[in-house]
């Protein structure tokens, strides 16, 4: 039977069962294990190693992009990945996919990762020539002169702040009721965290209501945003620079892997929580099964979207469009394209296809772990190979005439990739101290929609559809 | 869904069957209109034979005129039985139940009606066809140009009507057993015949059960492929630079979605005017493709202002003198406002308002509206395409259909209606086992003061 659905008694049972689950995430929230410790102090000393690349970066100036590609392609992959990652909590939950419930405010945290790339793309601002040269840009009007030089670095950074803006937003109003729950039954510094943000959450049937309209509304917003910002990131700040290159799948395909990596993001995390942090028994089968099903069709979109581009750019011949794909594919960065090619779509597809392999916790972490290494060569691929095209005057009417040679990473930049990757994890580590990072009231209210019942001579599950 | 009707098995049966075992007072007279429009394209088309393409307005340099965006639009109706059936079943959609044979059906019909526009009708004279083939040309050994995308496409379209066909076909078995049970004579011969020994033995479930997954996630890469070669046959080529963009395959399947699901929707609702199926199918079932058509619907706008966008970022003279023809020419500036309005604004905005999704006679003219418009996409495509004036070349000029072509573009829009008139009355347009099957899944329970319906997970 399902809980409420009797009479009093088994009502009264099943607050005291919601009240268990309440408890219960608190005390695990509250808790902070040794081994969260070490991993706060060794990615510190990965984002201090990371501002040493960063000086060392400056003191070579921004007028030449090429040194700055590196840097370029570490912001991309964190809006690829940890700014995409709160789709895995926005797109289930519109669907009304139950499986959801406590994974999405582990996939709602990472709008806090974006701050954190906030600051990375300022120094983008810099780097990026303006249209003072009439260079092709997304903003081809500036013959008219009506249209600032620096319209892509406005653009890019109102879009990205709101971005930011609006997933913090979610996070927090999604997190209100938690909030609450911190304010009136835990102590301390977390007591007076949850009393602040909480305001005057007191779960009233109209505050719910008015929850959950704005969680759909900001969700709607953020998707909406994402693929905006991509749209803009992918052009003015990677293909815009390669002269001839014309794709006009690219802003879609930038948004498309970044749903796939969004999602093998979430699921590296969910791993985590999983083995060492005690949600064993929280994030389960059914979670990685869910999740990694969804990676499986966004493999699947990798390829089409990939081929789609491909198959136009190869088959027409055109010299602007042999050499971008020369620059790209098959020449200075073919092993990266090859690799990613493999991790991206290739593992995925025949790994993945097997139902065994979907089915478990193992399968979907491995294949995530390789869609993240093969999103983050994709992006070296693209933004390297992007930033290593010499400047050029009055680029509209010019293909690539010479092929740049692969541009690799020195001193400075492998200090910067650790520092990105450990700063964007502490950010992460850091905000799970204050939100709880398995959503408490949305599992509350999953307990209340699903029970078990014998079916012939089997039990199987029921779900409540209240909406 | 909110609203549960419990029916049994029986009164399922018989409300489910009343078009095969019964008679419609419409019946009769719309295949009537619907045989004489298609006989109609027929004669036309026998006239065009005998006279030759001339008859057309096809003429240099726009030769690909009403049939081939016919052809394409076809297509992208007949997206709509794979996108209900296979990605909502993979799903576990409740509400796709009622309504994945009609889609599966329309697709084949559709299909169908795409081979009749394009490779019957295009060519002019068909009988030639196989000049294509013999004698053979062995410049390549025994090997076909597979770069030709003209190898791509029907070799794609075949695999889907073949794919789709026999997704109809498993679908049907329980259905066809359950009319061999209720009928006597030949007619039920032929019902013992159609359901290869149905008797709904576990086994039978079982496999059925499986063909239909199998089914759904092996035609997923067959519908994805069929569009985009379908859009490739344009885009590959450098000749028509409108044409060259990398967007295409994914902005024709999105367009061809947003097209077969309105088409869908449209014929959900004239099953309910028709058969009076109100149990089944009602403003629930509305709503919720109502909404996916809004995700569509904005999806596919996407797409179309990306390839917008990057037609003028090329900064080529031929690509903004196509765009500034589609916008600024009359009389294509005004099919272009029109277009954007039905495949778009009007329905996408009405959508919007919970009351228009619920609502029969809006759900019906905005889905008509939104196929209006993707038709008028096709033709503003393909058209203004051809038409621009280029160097090297020293024809040029608008293209303006003959009665000849409108005739037989009617005849497959008449096909298509023929063909689903026709298949009520031997087969049921919704599948009595899937309804029963969700009837028997459903369940209730009191959360709070409320009663909220419940479903078993598959």
């Amino acid at each position: 039977m399902p809980n409420g659905s009797s009479p009093n008694g088994t009502a009264h049972a099943a607050a005291a069962a919601h009240a268990d689950i309440g408890r219960d995430m608190l005390a695990r929230h509250e808790k902070t294990a040794p081994a969260f410790k070490a991993a706060v102090v060794v990615c510190a000393v990965l984002l201090v190693l990371g501002v040493i690349g960063f000086v060392l970066r400056l003191t070579g100036g921004v007028g030449d992009k090429v040194l700055w590609g590196y840097h370029a392609a570490l912001f991309a992959f964190i809006l690829t990945t940890c700014q995409a990652a709160p789709m895995a909590a926005i797109a289930p939950r519109m669907a009304k996919a139950e499986w959801r419930r406590p994974i999405s405010r582990t996939a709602e945290l990472f709008t806090v990762v974006g701050i954190f790339n906030l600051l990375l793309f300022i120094p983008l601002l810099w780097v990026l020539p303006s249209l003072e040269d009439e260079r092709r840009s997304l903003w081809f009007f500036t013959e008219n002169a009506d249209v600032p030089v620096y319209s892509p670095h406005i653009w890019t950074g109102l879009a990205l702040l709101a971005l930011v803006a609006i997933g913090v937003m979610m996070l927090w109003v999604s997190a209100l009721p938690d909030l609450a729950a911190l304010r009136d039954h835990s102590s301390g510094w977390r007591q007076r965290w949850g009393s602040r943000l909480a305001r005057g959450w007191y779960g009233t049937s109209k505050q719910w209501h008015m929850q959950k309209n704005r969680l759909g509304i900001l969700g709607a917003f953020y998707f909406l945003m994402l693929v905006f910002v991509h749209f803009l990131v992918s052009v003015d700040f990677a293909m815009t620079l390669i002269p001839g290159w014309i794709d006009a799948l690219y802003p879609a395909t930038h948004a498309a892997n970044a749903l796939q990596a969004g999602a093998a993001t979430v699921i590296v995390t969910m791993y985590v929580l999983h083995r060492w942090c005690g949600y064993k028994d929280v994030i389960t089968l059914e979670h990685f099964w869910g999740l990694g099903k969804l990676m499986f069709a966004l493999s699947l979109l990798w390829f089409w979207f990939w081929f789609s581009s491909f198959i136009i750019l190869w088959y027409g011949k055109k010299p602007s469009e042999q050499a971008a794909i020369e620059l790209l594919m098959t020449g200075p960065y073919w092993p990266i394209f090859l690799t990613t090619f493999l991790l991206c779509f290739v593992v995925p597809l025949f790994v993945l296809m097997w139902n065994n392999v979907r089915k478990s916790i193992m399968g979907p972490t491995l294949i995530a772990c390789g869609i993240l290494i093969g999103t983050f060569l994709d992006r070296v691929r693209l933004y390297v190979g992007a930033y290593s095209v010499a400047d050029r005057s009055h680029q509209k009417e010019l293909s690539l005439d010479a092929i740049p040679a692969a541009h690799t990473p020195g001193l400075e930049d492998i200090l910067l990739i650790l520092g990105v990757l450990g700063g964007s994890v502490l950010v992460y580590l850091l905000a799970t101290r204050v939100f709880p990072v398995v959503n408490i009231w949305e599992r509350k209210e999953g307990s209340m929609y699903e029970w078990h019942k014998p079916f012939h001579r089997t039990e199987v599950k029921v779900l409540a559809k209240p909406e | 869904m909110q609203e549960h009707v419990q029916l049994d098995q029986r009164t399922i049966n018989d409300e489910l069957l009343n078009g095969v075992l019964g008679f419609r007072s419409w019946w009769m007279p719309a295949l009537g209109i619907s045989v004489l429009v298609f006989l109609a394209g027929a004669a036309a088309f026998g006239y065009m034979l005998n006279k030759g393409v001339g008859v057309t307005g096809l003429n240099r340099p726009v030769f690909w005129g009403f049939f081939m965006v016919n052809f394409v639009f076809w297509i992208g109706i007949s997206h709509a039985g794979i996108m209900i059936s296979a990605i909502l079943r993979l799903n576990h959609a409740e509400w796709r139940r009622p309504v994945t044979r009609a889609a599966e059906v329309l697709t084949v019909f559709s299909l169908t009606a795409a081979l009749m526009a394009a490779p019957l009708v295009h060519v002019g004279r068909p009988w030639r066809a196989d000049l294509w083939v013999f004698p053979y040309d062995f410049a390549r050994g025994v090997w076909i140009n597979i770069r030709s995308p003209f190898i791509w496409d029907p070799s794609a379209v075949m695999t889907y009507l073949t794919a789709s066909t026999l997704f109809v076909i498993i679908a049907l078995l329980p259905d066809l057993a359950i009319i061999r049970d209720r009928t006597t004579g030949w007619v039920n011969k032929v019902y013992s015949v159609l359901c290869l020994g149905w008797r709904g033995t576990p086994r039978q479930w079982k496999l059925q059960a499986i063909a239909g997954i199998l089914l759904s996630a092996l035609v997923l890469p067959v519908f994805v492929s069929v569009h985009s070669i379908v859009s490739w046959d344009f885009a590959v080529q450098i000749g028509v630079e409108g044409w060259h963009s990398t967007i295409f395959a994914p902005y024709f399947i999105i367009g061809a979605i947003h097209s077969g699901v309105a088409a869908v929707a449209t014929v959900m609702v004239l099953m309910i005017w028709g058969f009076k199926w109100q149990n089944y199918l009602g403003p629930d079932h509305l709503d919720a493709i109502g909404r996916l058509l809004i995700v569509v619907g904005v999806t596919w706008f996407f797409f179309f202002f990306l390839e917008w966008i990057f037609a003028l970022y090329t900064l080529e003279a031929p690509d903004i003198a196509l765009r500034e023809l589609q916008v600024f020419q009359w009389p294509w500036s005004g099919l272009f406002i029109l277009f954007l309005i039905t495949a778009f604004f009007f329905p996408v905005g009405a959508w919007l308002f919970k009351s228009v999704r619920r609502n029969l006679w809006l759900m019906f003219i905005t889905t008509v509206s939104v196929n209006v418009g993707m038709w008028l996409e096709r033709f503003l495509i393909i058209v203004p395409g051809l038409m621009r004036r280029q160097h090297m070349v020293f024809d040029w000029g608008s293209y303006h259909p003959s009665m000849i072509e409108i005739l037989m573009v009617s005849a497959t829009f008449a096909w298509v209606v023929m063909g689903m008139i026709l298949f009520s009355k031997v087969f049921p347009l919704i599948p009595l086992f899937d309804v029963k099957e969700a009837m028997v899944f459903r369940d209730e329970t009191k959360i709070g003061r409320r009663t909220v319906p419940a479903t078993i997970r598959e």
